[in-house]
C-alpha cells in the first residue's frame, strides 16, 4: 500500500553470489519467489518452532534448515517455503526484526531453495556471517532506534504511567523491561568481557544471547542433535572482513 | 530524494526537513516557497507526488489543501489540472466501490473548498448526490435496501467530511448545509438499524447488539454534537485560517457533477435466502471499517469530545492501512499525530479493535502484533502499560468474548509476549487455578502458555511463569512422543507386535520400498494380526520414525505415506488413522494438529475423516477445555478453502490466457487470410497468395496459435471441472460439520421447550457448590467415557469468577465455535444454504444452533 516510503524496486540488499544468472535474473526470481531465507536464528531453534511462528503469515509449505557441512547440526539459518506469494511477502513484511528464541532474526525474500543451499558456506562448516551479518546488524540497529523515534507528539510529553504492567508495583516492568532489553545485549557482552577474551572473533550479539541462556543444561536436551559451540564463519572463497 | 519531495512527505513532522519546528504556519510557508520554485520546471512531476501524499497521508489533507489554496494563487492551471484529476480518480472510485479512495478523497475535496479551490456549493451537490443514490436504495419500491451497506457508506462519507468543513459550510453556505443534514437525518429514519449481531466483540446480553446504536447512528450523534458546538474540533488542524487573506483572492474551480453507479437490482425472486445473500454481498463490499472495542474505563478518554475520537480513530485506521510494511514510518506516524492531547488509550483500543475485527481484520493478525510491539518500543514509557490494561481489560471479560476473537487473542497474547522476554505479571492470574478447569479464564492462561512453548520451549516458559510456580499445572506435557511400541511397558499382547514394530522399523532403515513393504504387509500381517493391529504397528512406528521433525515427518509421508493409504482406504479407517496419531502425539497438540495437517495435504485422510475424529467422543469431551480438537478442524476447513481459492485464482488467469490466446489465434488466422488473399507476382503472372515461405510459415504460425488456444481452452476446462468438483465436496463439508454439531448439542443443550438462551445458560449455577458438583458429575459426556473428573477438586473452590457449570460451559463453548466457523466461511456457506437449510436447519434443529449459525451468517432473524 504505503508506495511513499518504499523503494519497491529495491527488494533485497543481498545478492547471492551463487545464484547463476544476471542481476534482473536475480531480482526476478525474488519478485515471484516464494521461499523467505531466515537468517541470525539461535543454533537450537527447531523447526517447530519456526513452523509456529511462520505459519502465523500463511500454510507452509515446507521448512528446510540450514545445517553446518561438517557437523550436519543446525547453524542458524534456514529457508521456508509457502504455498502462496501474498503469504511469502508478509512474512517478510511482518517477521523480519522480530524475536524468535530471544533473537532478533532477519527474513528476507529468497530466489528459491536448491539441493545445496542447506549447507552453511562458512570455511569452518558454519554460515556465513560476513555479508548477511552485516545487513542484519544494520537492520537490527536501525530497528532499535525505533526506541528512541518517539518524537511526535506522544513523545513530547513525559510518561505519566508507571512503566510496567504491575497492579502489584515493583518487579518485571513491560515498559522498563523493554528498556532493559534495549541494552541488554550490550550490557550483557560487558560483564561477559572474559568470553569476549577467550573467543574475540565471536559475534557479540550471538555469543551474548548464549552466556545468557539460563537454561543451557536444558537446552541440549531438547535438541540432542544441536551442537554447542561454532558462529559464524567466513565464506569459503570469500573476501569478507568480520566485524571486529 | 528531492529537496521538494521530502518537504512534503515531511510536512507537519516534527523532523529535519523543517529545523524540528511544529508550527504549521512555517511549514506550510517553507514547502510552498520551494514547490514554487520548482513549479515551472516540474509540475508534472510534482502534480501526482502532491496527489499521492494527500492520498496516503490523509491526515496531514489539511496542510496539503492550504498548499495547493496558495498555489492557487500562482498558477491557476495547475490547481485546475489537480481539481479535474481529482474529479476522474473520485469518478473511478465510485464506480468500482474503492471505499477507501471515496472516503479520503471527500475529506481532500472539504479541505481544497476550506481554501477557496472549489465553491461550497460544488461540494454540497456532491453530497446531495450521494445522499440521494442512498436515499433510493433503502426505498422499498424503487431501490434494493438489501444494499444498505453502501447507503450507509456513502452517508457515512458525507459525515465524515464534516470535521474537516462544517464549519466554512455552515459559514458560507447554511441552508444548503442545512438541507443535508435534514436529509440524512430523513435517510436515518427509512433505514434500518444494522444489528451487530454475529460480528460484535461480546455477548453480552441477548439483545445487546440491537440495542446499541450502529456505526452511522453513532457518527451522527457525534456531528450533532459537533454542530452544536459551533463546529469546534481540536483534532483537526486549520491551517488554512493562517493564509485566509491571501486564499480568498484564490479562483475557485468547476467541480464537474458526479455519478454514483446503479442501484443493484433485486433479486428474481424475493426471499429471505436471496435477500440474505445480497447482503452477505453488500457488506463484503462496503464493509464496516471499525467497531468499537470500549474496553477502557471512559475516564481514559472521557476528555475527548465525541467527534475527536471519530477523527483520530480515521487517522490511526489510514495509518495502519497505507503504512502496512514500513515499520518505522508506520509507529512514528501513529505516535505523531497532529493533535492537542494524549491519546495512548485510544490507539490502544483502535488497534485492537482491528486485531479482533469480525469477521475479518483488514490484514493478517500477525501485522497489529507487529505493530503493536513497534508501538511499546517507540513510547517505552507509556504503551506497554496501555496494552497490558487491555490484556487486563480483555482477560475479565473472556467469558463474553467471542470465540474467533479467543483465538486471536491467544495467538497475539503469546507472540507478543515471546518478543519481550516473556515478561509477564502472572501472579495476577495465579487464581485461575481454583476455577474449574472449564473456567474461560482458565482455559485462556492454559492455551497461552500453550503457544508459548511453540513459540519457545518448556523449560523456558516454565522459568517465565515463576512468579506463580503453581500455573505449571497449565502448562502443557513436556511434549514428547508417546510411542506404543518403544519397549519401554512392552506388555504380554503386545510385545508380538514390538517385534512387528521393530521389523517395520529395520526394513525402513534397510530402504526397503513403499511397495516392498506393502508387500509385506498384505502378505504376512494383515491376514494375521487383523487391521487393528497391523493399523496401529504401521502408523505408530512410522510416525515414530518422522518424529524428530517436521522434515523428518514430511520426507516419511513421502516415501511410505503409500503404505499408509493402502491400508486406510476408506473413511473409518482414516479416522482410524487419525486417532492413532492423536495417541502418538497425544503430549504435543502442535505435532498432531501438524500431522494431521500434512496428511490431509498428501491426501491420505479427507477432510470428511477429519471432521469426524473432532467429533468423537475423546475430542467432544475437550470440546471446552482445549483449542486442540478445535485447531485440527481449523486447518482441516482452511486447508479446503485454501484449496478452493488456489483454484478460484488458477482459473482467473486461465480465462486471461484463453483471451490472449483467442486474440493470438484470430490474429494469425487474419494475418493468414490477408497474405492468402493478397495477389502476387509469380514469375511474371499475379497469383493468389503471398509467396509460399512466407504462407507457409504464417499458415504454421497459425495452426500453433489455434492450438494453444485450444490448449488453453481444455486446461480451463479442466480446472473448472476441478473446482466444481471441489465446490461439491465442500458443500459435502460444510453438511457434514453442521450436522454433527447439530447431533452433539442436541445431546447437551437443554430442551428447545424450555425457551432456553444463551445468557439463561450462563446464568444456570447452583445455589451451592454441592449442588453444582452433584449435578455436574453425572454429565452425559463423563459417564460415557468414565473418565475422572479432575475438576471436582477444583470445582469446589470455584467461587465468584466462574459460576457456569460444565455442561452449560461446553455448550456455551460450543455454540461461540459454530458461530465462528459459520462466521468466517460465510461466503462459502451462503451458496450451499438452501441444501443445508432442507438438510440440517430443519424445524427440529435446537433454536440456539440455528441462532448461532445464522448470526454467524449475518442473516437476520427478523428477515426470515
Amino acid at each position: 500500500m504505503a508506495s511513499l516510503f518504499k523503494d519497491p524496486t529495491k527488494i533485497s540488499a543481498y545478492r547471492d553470489r551463487r545464484f547463476n544468472g544476471t542481476q534482473e535474473e536475480f531480482e526476478q526470481a525474488l519478485l515471484n519467489s516464494t521461499t523467505v531465507y531466515i537468517g541470525n536464528m539461535s543454533f537450537y531453534t527447531t523447526e517447530e518452532q519456526v513452523y509456529e511462528l511462520f505459519s502465523r503469515a500463511g500454510e507452509i509449505k515446507k521448512i528446510i534448515m540450514g545445517l553446518d557441512k561438517n557437523s550436519k547440526t543446525p547453524c542458524g539459518f534456514c529457508f521456508v517455503l509457502y504455498y502462496s506469494r501474498e503469504d511469502t511477502e508478509d512474512a517478510v513484511k511482518y517477521i523480519s526484526g522480530t524475536i524468535l528464541d530471544d533473537r532478533p532474526i532477519r527474513v528476507d525474500f529468497d530466489w528459491g531453495f536448491v539441493e545445496g543451499r542447506q549447507w552453511g558456506r562458512g570455511r569452518s562448516g558454519g554460515q556465513v556471517r560476513g555479508g548477511y551479518g552485516k545487513l542484519v546488524q544494520r537492520e537490527l540497529e536501525a530497528q532499535r532506534q525505533l526506541v528512541d523515534y518517539g518524537a511526535g507528539s506522544l513523545g513530547t510529553f513525559p510518561p505519566v504511567m508507571p512503566p510496567h504492567y504491575g497492579k502489584h508495583g515493583g518487579g518485571h516492568g513491560h515498559g522498563g523491561s523493554y528498556r532493559h532489553g534495549r541494552d541488554y545485549h550490550r550490557k550483557r557482552h560487558r560483564d561477559d568481557d572474559r568470553h569476549g577474551r577467550e573467543a574475540p572473533k565471536r559475534n557479540s550479539d550471538h555469543e551474548s544471547r548464549r552466556a545468557s541462556d539460563h537454561d543451557s543444561d536444558s537446552r541440549p536436551e531438547k535438541n540432542p542433535r544441536f551442537r554447542e559451540s561454532g558462529d559464524s564463519d567466513d565464506e569459503e572463497d570469500n573476501d569478507n572482513k568480520r566485524r571486529p | 530524494m528531492s529537496s521538494w519531495k521530502s518537504l512534503l512527505l515531511r510536512i507537519g513532522d516534527k523532523s529535519s526537513e523543517y529545523n524540528s519546528s511544529s508550527d504549521f504556519k512555517d511549514h506550510i510557508e517553507t514547502c510552498f516557497g520551494a514547490l514554487r520554485r520548482e513549479l515551472l520546471h516540474s509540475s508534472s512531476e510534482i502534480l501526482p507526488f502532491l496527489l499521492q501524499c494527500s492520498e496516503q497521508l490523509p491526515h496531514k489533507i489539511p496542510l496539503y489543501g492550504t498548499l495547493i489554496g496558495l498555489l492557487n494563487l500562482e498558477d491557476e492551471d495547475f490547481v485546475k489540472k489537480i481539481v479535474e484529476n481529482t474529479q476522474d480518480s473520485f469518478q473511478d472510485a465510485l464506480d468500482s466501490g474503492k471505499c477507501d479512495i471515496i472516503r479520503i478523497l471527500m475529506r481532500f475535496l472539504t479541505v481544497l473548498m476550506c481554501s477557496k479551490v472549489i465553491q461550497p456549493a460544488s461540494l454540497v451537490v456532491v453530497f446531495e448526490t450521494l445522499l440521494s443514490s442512498a436515499a433510493i436504495t433503502v426505498d422499498e419500491e424503487k431501490g434494493n435496501p438489501s444494499w444498505q451497506a453502501r447507503a450507509d457508506f456513502y452517508v457515512i462519507c458525507i459525515l465524515s467530511c464534516l470535521p474537516w468543513g462544517g464549519a466554512e459550510l455552515a459559514e458560507q453556505v447554511p441552508e444548503e448545509i442545512e438541507r443535508v443534514l435534514v436529509g440524512i437525518q430523513a435517510y436515518l429514519s427509512i433505514r434500518r438499524h444494522t444489528s451487530n449481531s454475529g460480528l460484535s466483540f461480546f455477548e453480552d446480553g441477548e439483545s445487546g447488539g440491537d440495542i446499541e446504536k450502529d456505526f452511522l447512528e453513532d457518527l451522527w450523534e457525534r456531528i450533532q454534537v459537533l454542530s452544536n458546538n459551533g463546529w469546534k474540533v481540536e483534532s483537526v488542524p486549520r491551517p488554512h485560517l493562517s493564509f485566509e487573506a491571501q486564499l480568498v483572492g484564490g479562483k475557485s474551480h468547476e467541480f464537474g457533477p458526479i455519478s454514483c453507479p446503479e442501484q443493484p437490482e433485486l433479486p428474481s425472486t424475493i426471499s429471505a435466502v436471496a435477500y440474505g445473500k445480497q447482503k452477505h454481498e453488500a457488506e463484503l463490499k462496503y464493509p464496516q471499517r471499525t467497531r468499537r472495542l470500549n474496553i477502557f474505563p471512559a475516564s481514559k478518554t472521557e476528555d475527548l469530545q465525541p467527534i475527536d475520537r471519530f477523527v483520530v480513530e480515521e487517522y490511526l485506521l489510514d495509518v495502519l492501512l497505507f503504512f502496512n510494511g514500513c515499520r518505522k514510518e508506520c509507529a512514528s506516524f501513529m505516535v505523531g499525530l497532529p493533535v492537542p492531547f494524549r491519546y495512548e488509550y485510544l490507539m490502544a483500543e483502535t488497534i485492537f479493535s482491528q486485531l479482533l475485527l469480525l469477521p475479518h481484520p483488514p490484514f493478517k493478525p500477525i501485522y497489529y502484533t507487529l505493530v503493536i510491539m513497534d508501538l511499546c518500543k517507540a513510547l517505552p514509557g507509556a504503551f506497554p502499560a496501555v496494552v497490558a490494561g487491555a490484556v487486563r481489560a480483555l482477560f475479565d471479560k473472556i467469558a463474553d468474548l467471542d470465540m474467533e476473537c479467543r483465538t486471536r487473542l491467544i495467538l497475539w497474547f503469546s507472540h507478543h509476549l515471546s518478543n519481550f522476554q516473556f515478561i509477564w505479571p502472572w501472579d495476577e492470574w495465579a487464581y485461575v487455578l481454583d476455577l474449574p478447569r472449564w473456567a474461560p479464564q482458565r482455559v485462556f492462561v492454559q492455551e497461552v502458555l500453550e503457544r508459548e512453548v511453540r513459540l519457545s520451549y518448556w523449560d523456558k516458559i516454565k522459568q517465565s511463569i515463576e512468579n506463580a510456580p503453581a500455573l505449571e499445572e497449565l502448562l502443557p506435557p513436556k511434549g514428547g512422543p508417546n510411542f506404543k511400541y518403544s519397549g519401554v511397558d512392552g506388555q504380554g499382547k503386545t510385545e508380538q507386535e514390538q517385534a512387528l514394530s521393530a521389523e517395520l522399523s529395520n526394513k525402513v532403515k534397510g530402504r526397503q520400498s513403499a511397495r516392498e513393504i506393502i508387500v509385506w504387509i498384505e502378505e504376512s500381517i494383515y491376514p494375521i494380526h487383523g487391521l487393528e493391529v497391523t493399523l496401529s504397528v504401521v502408523v505408530q512406528t512410522l510416525l515414530d520414525i518422522g518424529s524428530k521433525s517436521f522434515t523428518h515427518l514430511i520426507t516419511i509421508l513421502e516415501r511410505y505415506g503409500q503404505v499408509m493409504a493402502k491400508l486406510c482406504s476408506d473413511q473409518d479407517k482414516q479416522v482410524m488413522l487419525i486417532a492413532e496419531v492423536g495417541s502418538y502425539w497425544k503430549n504435543n497438540a502442535q505435532m498432531t494438529a501438524i500431522t494431521i495437517d500434512r496428511m490431509m495435504s498428501c491426501r491420505l485422510v479427507s477432510n470428511l475423516a477429519i471432521v469426524r475424529w473432532v467429533f468423537s467422543p475423546e475430542n467432544i469431551e475437550q470440546f471446552h477445555l482445549s483449542d486442540c480438537p478445535w485447531e485440527v478442524l481449523r486447518n482441516a476447513v482452511s486447508k479446503t478453502y485454501n484449496r478452493i481459492t488456489d483454484l478460484r485464482k488458477e482459473i482467473s488467469s486461465l480465462k486471461k490466457g484463453v483471451i490472449s490466446a483467442e486474440e493470438a489465434a484470430s490474429k494469425a488466422k487474419a494475418d493468414l487470410e490477408a497474405a492468402e488473399s493478397k495477389l502476387s507476382l509469380v514469375e511474371g503472372e499475379p497469383v493468389l497468395g503471398e509467396n509460399p515461405a512466407k504462407l507457409k510459415h504464417l499458415k504454421s504460425v497459425a495452426e500453433k496459435a489455434k492450438e494453444e488456444e485450444e490448449s488453453m481452452h481444455d486446461s480451463l476446462e479442466a480446472k473448472e471441472a476441478l473446482l466444481a468438483r471441489a465446490l461439491d465436496e465442500n458443500e459435502v463439508l460444510f453438511l457434514s460439520l453442521y450436522k454433527n454439531f447439530c447431533t452433539v448439542l442436541m445431546e447437551h443443550l437443554p430442551d428447545a421447550s424450555s425457551d432456553v438462551t444463551l445468557q439463561s445458560l450462563k446464568s444456570i449455577h447452583g445455589d451451592s457448590m454441592a449442588v453444582d458438583l452433584e449435578e455436574s458429575s453425572t454429565m452425559e459426556v463423563d459417564d460415557e467415557n468414565g473418565i475422572p473428573k479432575k475438576s471436582q477438586s477444583n470445582g469446589g473452590k470455584a467461587s465468584n469468577t466462574c459460576n457456569v457449570k460444565e455442561k452449560e460451559q461446553w455448550c456455551l463453548s460450543t455454540l461461540g465455535y459454530v458461530k465462528a466457523f459459520s462466521r468466517q466461511y460465510a461466503s462459502e456457506i451462503w451458496p450451499h444454504i438452501e441444501k443445508l437449510d432442507a438438510e440440517v436447519f430443519t424445524e427440529d434443529v435446537h433454536p440456539l444452533l440455528r441462532k448461532a449459525v445464522y448470526s454467524g451468517l449475518r442473516q437476520m432473524s427478523n428477515e426470515l
